[in-house]
């Protein structure tokens, strides 16, 4: 008896497996509403002002592409782990959520051309003179033993620390905000993140005086990707073509520059990403 | 379905067993002895005693454990003197605070889980005591303490259930027991059905184990009342 009820659970489960592709299917049919998922509490690319109204980078971007494709969008605030299950699971169609191009998440997935450098910095103690960096700027590994580093769960800092700084004691965290309280109880001894948000978000800040930067910008391709780029399911070459062409157009016409100086003194992607 | 995904998962998610375990046991014997001291502060008839056990119950069980684990995670911190003072190496650590949360928690649901069990002694029982000329306290140990034992612990096997689940909630403060640990295999892989249901199996053995467990304590408890 156990098994048999255990069984139509299971056919059960594939029932709604098998109605959530067919949905799939049916939506991709009106491309009129594209739904974009992002974190929405990843200040200054994707976040809420004081109004609940959506702003920053990410969401500039989105508009810009959204504008020039003649498409409505509609936002979905999404947990970062669960960014691409989400889009694989037809949550949303598209994320634009500073999601950097790496082969890993190709293989789930496509991209559009990149609008947004990916680089990564650590921020420490800025009394702690910890020698991590030699003065090429490769790190010391050996500096780096027992070493706490807050990172992002499913962030490419991670992947970067098992394969270069393996004796480094990596703490995962399911949002980007816990990091800089955690650095601030000395939970962690550093933390990895975005510079550009670090420097908003944290350094200039009351909270970050006595935090540095304590690493040079590090952008390795094979871990953090060529850059930042929109994520949508595989099997939409169109749309994907389409995408990459609207970013393409924000780039020569310095809409993305201008996006860039709202938030940076200094614009933050490759002007060379506006060739074809 | 990919299932050499899921023969791949199974011993990585089984690493953190021990987390698992440890969270569980330790939150469940401290749990356990809070509850008690809480019982007896609740049955004292002194106010004085019995309100801050109370407060406590009403406190821990009216949020939920998530925010519990935030606040003592994240927010005790906040707090010059928290850093300062000598819980802070307890406090300091991940495992630490699941601890603190779990035990507080469970600690407050398992004393009314025994104040059930002692409520439920038969009056009978107690008259006889006195008529024997045993005092309130040996009546106490040796009537009210086994008998309200035995009513308590169906419910009390439920509560080590939701306990034993509950230490799925330390992931969210960075401990890689199980679920952190599948969680992350799931931010590599991005296939969480086939993580997730791998995950939820293993807790079903476990919570399986315990039940046939609390079972067998319950017969045993009871071999003279059902012969």
């Amino acid at each position: 008896m156990k098994l048999l009820s255990f069984k139509s659970l299971t056919i059960g489960v594939v029932a709604l497996f098998a109605t959530s592709s067919a949905s799939i299917a049916s939506q991709d049919g009106m491309t009129e509403t594209l739904r974009v998922g992002m974190e929405c509490t990843y200040a200054p690319f994707n976040y809420r002002t004081a109004e609940g109204e959506l702003a920053g980078y990410d969401v500039d971007v989105a508009n810009g592409v959204a504008q020039i494709l003649g498409a409505d969008l509609e936002y979905v605030c999404q947990q970062w782990d669960g960014m691409i299950p989400a889009l694989l699971a037809n949550k949303f169609d598209l994320i634009v959520a500073s999601m950097s191009i790496t082969d890993s998440r190709l293989e789930k997935i496509d991209f559009s051309g990149p609008y947004r450098d990916s680089i990564g910095r650590l921020i420490g103690r800025a009394d702690v003179d910890l020698n991590l960096f030699d003065d090429a700027g490769d790190p010391i590994a050996a500096n780096f033993d027992g070493l706490r580093v807050g990172l992002e769960r499913a962030s490419t800092y991670a992947n970067w620390f098992e394969a270069k700084l393996p004796g480094a004691e990596v703490v995962l965290y399911d949002a980007s905000e816990p990091l800089y309280l955690d650095l601030q109880n000395g939970r962690v001894d550093m933390i990895m993140t975005n510079p550009m948000k670090a420097q908003l978000r944290f350094l200039s800040q009351e909270e970050g005086n006595e935090f540095a930067f304590v690493s040079p910008a590090i952008s390795e391709v094979e871990f953090f990707g060529i850059g930042v780029g929109i994520g949508l399911r595989k099997g939409q070459d169109e749309l994907r073509e389409r995408l990459s062409a609207a970013i393409r157009e924000l780039i020569n016409n310095g809409s993305l520059e201008e996006y860039a100086l709202k938030i940076f003194p200094f614009p933050i992607h490759n002007p060379e990403w506006g060739q074809e | 379905m990919d299932l050499t995904l899921i023969t791949e998962s199974v011993p990585k998610i089984l690493s953190g067993i021990g987390i698992t375990f440890q969270l569980m046991l330790l939150s469940a014997i401290l749990g356990l002895i809070l509850a008690v001291i809480l019982l007896l502060m609740r049955l004292s008839g002194k106010w004085y005693l019995s309100w801050p056990a109370q407060i406590h119950i009403y406190i821990f069980r009216g949020t939920p454990i998530l925010v519990q684990i935030f606040i003592i995670y994240y927010g005790l911190p906040q707090f010059e003197f928290v850093r300062d003072s000598i819980f802070w190496p307890i406090l300091r650590e991940p495992f630490g605070c699941a601890v603190v949360a779990l035990t507080l928690n469970t600690g407050a649901y398992v004393c009314e889980i025994l104040r059930g069990g002692v409520l439920g002694v038969d009056h009978g029982i107690l008259e006889a005591g006195s008529a024997l000329g045993l005092s309130a306290q040996q009546k106490f140990i040796y009537l009210t303490t086994p008998i309200a034992a035995r009513i308590a612990l169906p419910a009390y096997s439920n509560d080590f259930i939701s306990l034993m689940k509950a230490t799925s909630l330390a992931s969210t403060i960075t401990l890689m027991d199980m679920t952190g640990i599948a969680r992350t295999i799931v931010a590599q892989t991005f296939a969480p059905y086939e993580i997730f249901i791998s995950l939820a199996i293993i807790y079903m053995i476990l919570t399986w184990v315990i039940q046939k467990t609390f079972g067998r304590i319950e017969k045993y408890l009871s071999h003279y009342v059902n012969p």
